[in-house]
């Protein structure tokens, strides 16, 4: 099968060892492991390849559950959520289904990094995912604790649970969140097992995989309090109201967005300050008790006041959980101190003096596996057919889980057939970035994407993900009919826009006034609206409107992307030249079985570092810390000579 | 190809009281023992004494003393042996062509320092800088060489990389982070980091003309009207008879380069033909030549005999000049004329050698005012290749500058800082492409 090519390098086949098994006795091609937004989606990208997919979850109340902030989206991740949406994954459309409230991030920087985000219903999430799930008619669901992997040799054929059952399969996807040996502190007193608050984690098959030889190190995350709202004095707080903007994650489906709720801003001060640090000797953080890493960028407030003593005080959100409950969601207030004192210092957050602490914050530490150890399709190097997706690959966050479970369900059906792996590139999307950098950086704390960590920030957008990725979930097969039709719909509108702009000219008395009213200078004899629109303040629509010929019935995303690609062509083909570069590192491929630990011209550093990647190119090996400019050339020749010797 | 075992000779070849030989690459100890008998590797880093043989016949070769490195503490960070013999034509080349039938092969130019390159010893300026160091001849050229190899320019370009990311990073953070406690960044802050990096990046390009001038050798050109003595000039900066003197004006009909060495710095003196009007076809060739120094001159010396009222024509030639300028009475034996102390004119006789040794101090002083104030030579940009790659990074930087004032969002502006980064890397080496390696090493000789 032949892929699509997205500019230069949006996907690139690399070769799977060869199948060992026939896959007839199999009763299914994946069993997916967790039903979370890796788990699901990976069913789904399954499903929608045409697999046979079991989604085996512990409880299947709790599908899609958001197990901390009830928000999809925001700087990087909105994009994520829309290139999952672009392979006709289930996020975008869940959002869309659960929004109480809607906000686009960095408004005022510029369209070129808006970032949508959407608060959200819980349970209509929870509702919309299992909806989307149900609607692919060979998923089939199992409420179950996956006990242990069933092995033939070093392949993985099948899931036994804890109750016994037995399940074959060709491939299998582990998206087990944090529930792996997972444990949840709240103060130094109270540590109990669990995944998420209310759920047991996992211990069986932590331990086997261990046991298997994989290497296994610990994160640890918090989340905050809740409180009853009924309890809360709102006179005292900010009201922040979503925008009306008739936003929408998905590209293939408009629902009607559910009632919209605020949010509510306050602040934690000099006295909440004083209560945290007298009684941080309590906190599970900063007792001793917890020993993994945790996120730098997601800091507990036990953290903000260590770490930032001269902070005055720190914005708290009260995000709501949901249309038919009052409770609130305390965002900014993370924390693994004792619930007593959590209730003290909430009573001195503005707004919140009276308030009832419904659910107490609490910290949780779990297994993850340094992602070192797979493959860029996702696929453990050490066990074949086994694909890990999501927070066990230390990565936190719903988008990133979801981007993930989309590649491992791809690759997992792929896999099974026989088919080449698919990986995405640095260039293609968030998803190609965020796997590229796990398996060839691996992480030191939990993974978060940001625009920063792409060299591609102008090409990487919200609004062009379906243009992205589209085509190629296209040519893999994963759309719907009418999904197709769309796809060709929006790629025909943007090129006509485009096409439009070039060819229509303003005169003086359309746009003068317009220029003058936004501070441009007038323009002083007719111009094309492909050039007047390079100016940053100006607006293709406004212009085409003044020309008199507004295409009809466009939608934002079209408008945003063609604008985008008009006002910033020559930045855009310098990322692009980027890519170009980055596609021809790439296309230098390196052995799979190099013996790294033998080629002395490499340094110490080097050797260790890349036979732990085993990069599958040079340019994946040039972005592996440790790994010099002079350990690149030496590796060239290397493999050069190891060419030869074979020839 | 990166790891057999090379020998060259590390010294020129001819006649001298010693010569160095080295052998690198993996067998080099083994290579060397074949040749020296008796060899120990044990302990390395410390020189021996012993006989070098021919393999074959078992005849004495030289008495030689050898040093034995092992990888990777050598200079080349593979196992290396340095032998000691003694000079001439005959015993390096026996000693070489006993070692070649040993199993080495004549190393290609540069490829020892190659090896210490691609081995992480040195980056790629520090090896540009072993270059300059053996090719250098005047002591301030030596200066900034091993300055260089100190990784003082390297350093200097790396705290500039770090400026740029830091610079950037104030911009990813208005992006990444919108909704965060401490606001958004000051945009003082951002145009505050933008001017100290824009100046630290002017700093260093300006030590880009006297950097590559004190590589190079500043071009200094002798003009004068036919007969005013500048060919006597040159051969007295120069201390040897280069051109020809004779009463007879118009006898250099063609300009003269020869390299000199005034007050520590490197010149390239340019002995030229008068300036005048000549029917002479050949002359006016060396004046049309003479006009093309000029024009690329970094400093003009003047010539015009003391006691001569300059005339109209030469003021008018005066004022054309667009590079620095010393004028220099020249033939003071003969008017008896002392010193002159106006502004920029040196009185000398090139007979008698009277004020030679100003004349020396000033065209220092002149072409090299920045280097010649320090006492010891700051790193400096020594060669085009580093200028280019820094002025790439100031017009990256600028453009940031411009984007933001135009109001072009951040995301879009950043894209010139991250261009600017590449730029510096460039420089130092860090993702170098083959072909400027190709054309770093093309400069080494053989053995270095």
């Amino acid at each position: 099968m032949r892929l699509v090519r997205l500019g230069v390098f949006a996907a690139r086949l690399g070769v799977y060892p060869p199948c060992i098994l026939s896959f007839k006795s199999m009763s299914y091609d994946v069993i997916v492991i967790g039903a979370g937004h890796a788990g699901s989606e990976a069913a789904t990208a399954a499903a929608r390849l045409g697999g046979r997919v079991l989604l085996l979850t512990s409880n299947l109340e709790t599908i899609g559950q958001m197990s901390c902030n009830p928000a999809i989206g925001g700087i990087a991740k909105g994009t994520v959520a829309r290139e999952v949406d672009a392979f006709g994954g289930v996020m975008g459309r869940a959002t869309d289904r659960a929004t109480i409230q809607f906000r686009m991030l960095n408004r005022s920087k510029g369209p070129a990094v808006w970032a949508p985000r959407a608060q959200c219903d819980r349970a209509l999430y929870r509702r919309a995912v299992r909806r989307e799930l149900e609607r692919h008619p060979s998923v089939e669901f199992f409420q179950g604790t996956a006990a242990a992997l069933l092995l033939q040799g070093e392949r993985v054929v099948g899931v036994r649970t804890t109750h016994g059952a037995e399940f074959h399969s060709g491939a299998v996807v582990l998206t087990a969140g944090t529930f792996l040996r997972g444990r949840i502190h709240v103060g130094t007193t109270t540590r109990v097992s669990g995944g998420r608050a209310g759920d047991p984690a996992a211990h069986d098959i932590a331990e086997q995989l261990e046991a298997l030889g994989l290497t296994v190190e610990r994160f640890k995350t918090g989340t905050p309090p809740r409180v009853d709202g009924r309890s809360v004095d709102f006179s005292r707080l900010e009201r922040q109201d979503g925008e009306s903007a008739d936003y929408r994650f998905s590209h293939f489906e408009r629902v009607p967005r559910p009632e919209q709720r605020p949010c509510w801003i306050t602040w934690a001060g000099a006295e909440v300050k004083e209560i945290v640090r007298r009684n941080l000797h309590e906190s599970a953080l900063y007792g001793g008790e917890i020993a993994g890493r945790g996120p730098r960028y997601c800091p507990s407030v036990e953290d903000k006041i260590v770490k930032f003593p001269d902070a005055e005080r720190h914005q708290v959100f009260l995000e709501p959980e949901g249309l038919d409950t009052a409770e609130l969601y305390v965002n900014g207030l993370s924390t693994s101190l004792p619930a007593e004192v959590q209730l003290e210092f909430l009573h001195a957050v503005p707004g919140l003096e009276g308030a009832r602490m419904t659910r107490a914050g609490y910290a949780i530490e779990y297994d993850y596996y340094p992602p070192q150890q797979l493959t860029p399709w996702l696929e453990v190097k050490a066990l074949e057919f086994l694909f890990f997706a999501g927070q066990i690959n230390g990565t936190t966050g719903y988008e990133e889980a979801a981007g993930q479970g989309v590649v491992a369900g791809i690759n997992a059906v792929r896999r099974v057939r026989g088919d080449e792996p698919l990986v995405l590139g640095r260039d293609a999307g968030y998803i190609g970035v965020l796997i590229d950098d796990l398996v060839t950086k691996g992480v030191d704390e939990p993974y978060r994407l940001f625009t920063s960590r792409s060299e591609f920030r102008l090409m990487l957008r919200q609004d062009n993900a379906l243009k992205r990725l589209g085509p190629l979930a296209s040519e893999l097969g994963m759309l719907l009919p009418d999904e197709e039709r769309e796809l060709e719909r929006r790629l025909a509108a943007e090129r006509d826009l485009v096409e439009l702009a070039r060819r229509t000219v303003v005169s003086v008395a359309q746009v003068n006034g317009y220029l003058e009213s936004i501070g441009e200078r007038a323009i002083p004899e007719p111009q094309r609206v492909a050039e007047l629109a390079r100016r940053p303040k100006v607006s293709l629509r406004t212009l085409l409107t003044a020309a008199e010929c507004v295409p009809p019935e466009l939608c934002d995303d079209v408008w945003r992307s063609a604008e985008i690609e008009i006002k910033y062509a020559g930045y855009l083909e310098r990322e692009r030249e980027a890519a170009r570069r980055l596609a021809e590192l790439a296309g230098f491929e390196l052995p799979a079985d190099l013996p790294y630990g033998t080629l002395r011209s490499l340094s110490t550093e080097a050797r260790q570092k890349l036979e732990r990647v085993r990069p599958e190119s040079l340019a994946q090996a040039a972005r592996i810390p440790g790994v010099s400019q002079s350990d690149l050339q030496n590796l060239v020749l290397e493999v050069v000579k190891l060419r030869r010797a074979v020839a | 190809m990166l790891s057999d075992v090379i020998a060259a000779l590390a010294t020129p070849a001819g006649r001298s009281a010693l010569a160095l030989i080295r052998v690198s690459g993996e067998g080099a100890h083994t290579v060397a023992g074949t040749v020296l008998s008796p060899f120990q590797r044990e302990p390395p880093r410390m020189a021996r004494r012993t006989r070098a043989i021919n393999p074959q016949t078992k005849e004495l070769l030289d008495e030689v003393l050898y040093t034995v490195f092992a990888a990777p503490a050598s200079y080349t960070g593979q196992d290396l042996v340095e032998i000691g013999v003694h000079g001439g034509l005959l015993a390096p080349a026996e000693v070489l062509g006993a070692l070649f039938a040993a199993g080495a092969r004549q190393a290609l130019p540069g490829e020892f320092t190659r090896r210490a390159l691609l081995n992480g010893k040195v980056d790629l300026l520090q090896a540009e800088a072993t270059a300059d160091l053996i090719d250098a001849s005047a002591p301030a050229q030596r200066r900034a060489a091993i300055n260089q190899l100190d990784r003082g320019l390297s350093q200097r370009i790396d705290a500039l990389r770090d400026r740029v990311l830091a610079l950037e990073a104030l911009v990813s953070y208005e992006i990444d982070f919108p909704e965060e406690d401490s606001g958004p960044v000051p945009p003082e802050r951002i145009g505050a980091a933008l001017d100290e990096l824009r100046a630290a990046l002017e700093l260093i390009l300006r030590t880009a003309g006297e950097g590559e001038r004190l590589r190079d050798g500043a071009l200094c050109v002798i003009a004068g009207i036919p007969n005013a003595g500048k060919s006597s000039l040159f051969n007295a900066l120069l201390g040897v008879d280069r051109a020809i003197v004779t009463e007879i004006a118009g006898t250099t009909r063609d300009a003269i380069e020869a390299p000199a060495t005034c007050g520590g710095f490197p010149f390239r003196l340019i002995d030229t033909a008068g300036l005048t009007q000549s029917g002479d076809q050949v002359e006016r060739l060396g004046v049309e030549v003479s006009r093309r120094y000029l024009a690329a001159a970094d400093v003009v010396l003047y010539c015009a005999e003391a006691g001569r009222e300059m005339d109209d024509e030469e003021r008018r030639f005066l004022e054309t000049v667009a590079a620095p300028l010393v004028i220099v009475r020249t033939k003071i034996d003969r008017t008896g004329e002392r010193r002159w102390d106006r502004q920029r004119e040196v009185g000398v006789s090139a007979l008698t050698g009277e004020g030679l040794a100003e004349l020396r101090e000033e065209l220092a002083r002149v072409a090299f005012t920045r280097l010649s104030c320090s006492a010891d030579v700051e790193p400096v940009v020594t060669r085009e290749r580093h200028r280019v790659a820094l002025s790439r990074a100031l017009e990256e930087v600028n453009a940031f500058g411009v984007a933001r004032e135009r109001g072009l969002e951040g995301a879009v502006a950043a894209t010139h800082l991250r261009a600017a980064v590449t730029a510096l890397e460039d420089v130092i080496g860090l993702v170098t492409t083959d072909d400027v390696l190709d054309s770093v090493f093309s400069t080494f000789c053989i053995g270095k």
